[in-house]
């Protein structure tokens, strides 16, 4: 079990650096928030995989916390978004 | 396999905080913020100290960047008012 763990960890770091090179890439705006909504949900689960290898149950309180505030803060930046081309 | 997730992430947030300050998009910079407080939340979860990360999850990653949005949007209604010559005003508010 100890092996699944670890090889969950590495793809979900793996994949976490893919969506960050296209956060600093990234032309637009809009493919920087959706890329970070991406890595948003990798690291949740990340959290959750540590949180099990840990072996407390505290630390998916991060994880929920994260999961609200992170969708509030791209709900906020998604709004923006939206006001600023129907204004243009 | 700790050891090697803090080294990433710490080296991502280098290359984030650089890429804030070198931005010339405000909202790349922004959104690069809150990529450096959700990396920093994971490095305080595996140095074991769920409390902290918590605070930089809510605070970090979800406040900061809606108060900086909303400094934004109101930093751009300012111009557009001073660009249609009402800059008095506004600045007398």
């Amino acid at each position: 079990m100890p092996v699944i763990i670890d090889w969950t960890s590495a793809f979900l770091l793996g994949s976490c650096m893919v969506g960050i090179i296209r956060i600093i890439i990234g032309p637009t705006s809009a493919d920087r928030l959706t890329a970070l909504n991406l890595v948003g949900s990798q690291v949740i689960a990340l959290l959750v995989v540590t949180a099990f290898r840990a072996g407390s149950p505290v630390y998916l309180d991060v994880a929920m916390v994260y999961s609200v505030f992170g969708f509030l803060g791209v709900l906020a930046i998604t709004r923006y978004l939206s006001k600023r081309s129907n204004s243009k | 396999m700790s050891i090697v997730i803090i080294g990433t992430f710490g080296a991502i947030m280098i290359a984030a905080a650089i890429f804030a300050i070198y931005s010339q998009n405000i909202l790349s910079a922004i959104i690069s913020a809150g990529v450096i407080s959700l990396l920093a939340s994971i490095i305080y979860i595996l140095l074991a100290a769920p409390d902290v990360a918590m605070t930089e999850a809510a605070i970090g990653s979800g406040l900061t960047t809606v108060v900086f949005l909303l400094a934004l949007r109101r930093i751009q209604v300012n111009q557009a008012e001073k660009e249609d010559g009402s800059a008095e005003e506004v600045i007398d508010d």
